[in-house]
């Protein structure tokens, strides 16, 4: 009975909550990304589990086909996130360090795009029973039950690690060190994406093996009626999106646009942002 | 009001809330009903702004394994909703449990009645541990009884899966007199034997009518096992010696299971000690269990419909609900008071575990019928 992952409708797909509000799609993605990006390192500084951070990473990805982000922060629900999987996953962590450590990774962020910004980074500590303790505590709080509300309380999420080991097992690759290495991180590279999201995961795993041969020129048998992908029930339409979602990632991007999304953490941000930016309609 | 929130705000309608049965530390249980069929149900509903640290690990156990396990011997989640801060779960509605019924002294059970218990608890074990979730906290009070006879196992607060091999857990799991003896010794690598010891356990309590294994802590429990059981030998146990809690607690002499249960059949006795077994990998599986001879041999279970039942309808669909589960209670609260029940903390509050939190649901006045 093992349940397939729920995936969002290509409805859910063409018109997400947050692109409905105004916000553009590139622009959505972009924070997906970094919200993810600050689950991963939070994660690393908590020396999380990478399950409970991988799993954290595909709730949030679920969580904005269903929520706009002028509602929900990115930089909360991803606390929120994380926090939730480490339960879920049998490794709790304390509400006080994850605080600290997203105080410390947005107060950098934010120092990066501030006027002190080519000066070195230093942190302070917020005070142990000040009010900036307990308001991001309170909406910890709130973003665990909106996530657990708005995902309808389906927290099933499949990992594709495993998956990952038994496809290189069948190709013969498990030997190859790098190629094992590189597809490896290209499926936590992936966790920035929505295809965790879209797609079930031997498709997700199948694609990651694609771009891991493609960039070590293996072959495998890849002509009609001899494809590898169709061992495992994959199709060529739908790995090549998903590899096109994980490219997508490695692309140049002007400075303006990388720093854009730091400043976009807080959904009071991203409100500012469009009242800037959108004209009212 | 978007999308979420409007199809939450349906779904909350459909329940409704008649009466308020009980309250633990985080959760207070109403016994409700839908609104559409009149069927009763059970709505647990989690605390959540008071908690210290979010949602309490075990309201998000049982969200995530009973969304899963659909079974006609584990407990229903019929719903899942959520009203302004409060997680509501929504379960099935069920009379009694398997505690009360043994307590029940005006009670005769039949060995048919007890097979046909035991069929139903290791059905719904079973089907748990095929899509690899350990319950570990099996005893009878988490055995509940729907009106129609079947048993249903209840209360996933402390369950969790173990896919993953050489997973390290906590051996804080099990009410003290079903705890298997290597989480006594402090294991922290098991598998589904922990839940068929707690099983066995059950099993002999259905026929003394009394807790087989009754220890006052850790240390006499292990002392509990070995005076019924003998002291494993290397041999019987090989490698218990070495586990991070191992003490040496006395040689006792294995008696015959014959001498305590005078009445039972062979079949029955040679089911009660392969779940009984020291090496857990020795112990027999749920699924072994359910073609062992027992079940085949005369006489055959009986139909459920036809159990016994209690003769007053409590109020206590309680154990169930009760979402405040605790680690290292006081099982002698039940031998001194039956009001006191036995409760599990959640492993992760492992400072508060000393205090035994006691409830008292059973102040209701008994309706009979």
């Amino acid at each position: 009975m093992p349940a397939l992952p729920p995936l969002a409708s290509l409805a859910q797909l063409e018109n997400s909550p947050s692109t409905d509000d105004g916000l553009p799609a590139v622009l959505e993605e972009d924070l997906r990304a970094y919200g993810c990006k600050l689950i991963h390192q939070a994660g690393i500084l908590l020396t999380q589990k990478q399950v409970a951070v991988a799993a954290a990473q595909i709730l949030f990805q679920r969580f904005w086909y269903v929520s706009s982000m002028k509602h929900f922060g990115v930089g909360d629900i991803g606390m929120g996130a994380l926090f939730l999987a480490s339960k879920l996953e049998e490794c709790p962590i304390r509400m006080r360090d994850l605080i600290n450590v997203y105080d410390v990774l947005l107060q950098r962020a934010a120092h990066t795009i501030g006027p002190k910004a080519d000066t070195p980074f230093k942190y302070h500590p917020m005070s142990y029973f000040g009010t900036a303790f307990y308001d991001l505590k309170e909406s910890l709080v709130v973003a665990e039950m909106q996530i657990l509300k708005r995902l309808g309380f389906n927290v099933h999420v499949v990992l594709p690690y495993g998956t990952l080991i038994n496809y290189l097992q069948v190709l013969g690759l498990i030997k190859q060190e790098n190629a094992c290495t590189k597809a490896w991180g290209y499926l936590n590279d992936a966790f920035q994406t929505p295809v965790y999201a879209l797609y079930q995961i031997p498709t997700i795993v199948c694609a990651a093996i694609l771009l891991t041969i493609r960039h070590l020129n293996i072959s495998l048998p890849s002509e009609a009626p001899n494809c590898w992908w169709e061992l495992f029930d994959a199709c060529w339409e739908d790995m090549w999106n998903v590899c096109g979602y994980i490219m997508r990632l490695y692309r140049e991007r002007p400075e303006a646009e990388q720093k854009r999304v730091l400043g976009l953490v807080s959904k009071k941000d991203v409100r500012r942002w469009l009242e800037d930016n959108v004209p009212d309609k | 009001m978007d999308a979420v929130e409007k199809a939450n705000a349906a779904r909350q309608q459909q329940w409704i809330k008649d009466r308020k049965v009980g309250e633990g530390t985080y959760a207070v249980v109403y016994q409700g009903r839908e609104a559409t069929t009149g069927r009763k149900v059970a709505v647990k509903k989690i605390k959540v702004g008071q908690f210290k640290d979010g949602l309490d690990m075990s309201a998000i156990r049982e969200v995530k394994y009973l969304r899963e396990l659909k079974h006609q011997n584990v407990i229903e989640l019929l719903d899942v909703f959520s009203s302004k801060t409060n997680l509501n779960l929504v379960l099935e509605f069920l009379d009694s449990d398997l505690e009360v019924i043994i307590k029940d002294r005006t009670l005769v059970f039949l060995p048919a009645d007890i097979k046909s218990w035991m069929a139903m608890t290791f059905r719904g074990l079973e089907f748990c541990h095929r899509n690899w979730i350990l319950h570990r906290d099996l005893k009878p009070n988490n055995l509940l009884i729907a009106s129609d006879g079947q048993l249903k196992i209840a209360d996933f607060g402390l369950a969790r899966d173990f896919a993953d091999p050489g997973y390290k857990m906590t051996c804080q799991v099990i009410t003290r007199w079903y705890r298997p003896p290597e989480l006594l010794f402090g294991c922290r690598y098991y598998s589904t034997a922990v839940d068929i010891w707690s099983v066995g356990c059950i099993f002999a309590e259905l026929m003394l009518r009394i807790p087989y294994l009754p220890g006052e802590s850790d240390m006499d429990q292990l002392k509990t096992i070995f005076r019924a059981l003998g002291t494993p030998t290397e041999d019987d146990w090989p490698g218990h010696a070495k586990l991070p809690d191992y003490v040496p607690v006395g040689q006792f002499p294995k008696p015959p299971l014959r001498d305590l249960f005078t009445a039972a059949s062979a079949d029955t006795l040679n089911l009660l000690s392969k779940c009984l077994v020291y090496e857990p990998r020795k112990r027999i599986t749920a699924k072994d269990a359910l073609s062992h001879a027992y079940f085949f041999a005369l006489p055959y279970p009986s139909h459920p419909s036809k159990l016994p039942k209690c003769s007053t309808v409590m109020n206590k669909p309680l154990d169930e609900i009760d979402a405040n589960v605790e680690v290292a209670s006081d099982p002698g609260a039940k031998a001194t008071s039956k009001s006191l029940k036995r409760k599990l903390a959640s492993p992760t509050e492992a400072k508060a575990r000393s205090i035994a939190r006691r409830l008292d649901f059973s102040k209701a006045p008994p309706s009979s019928p």
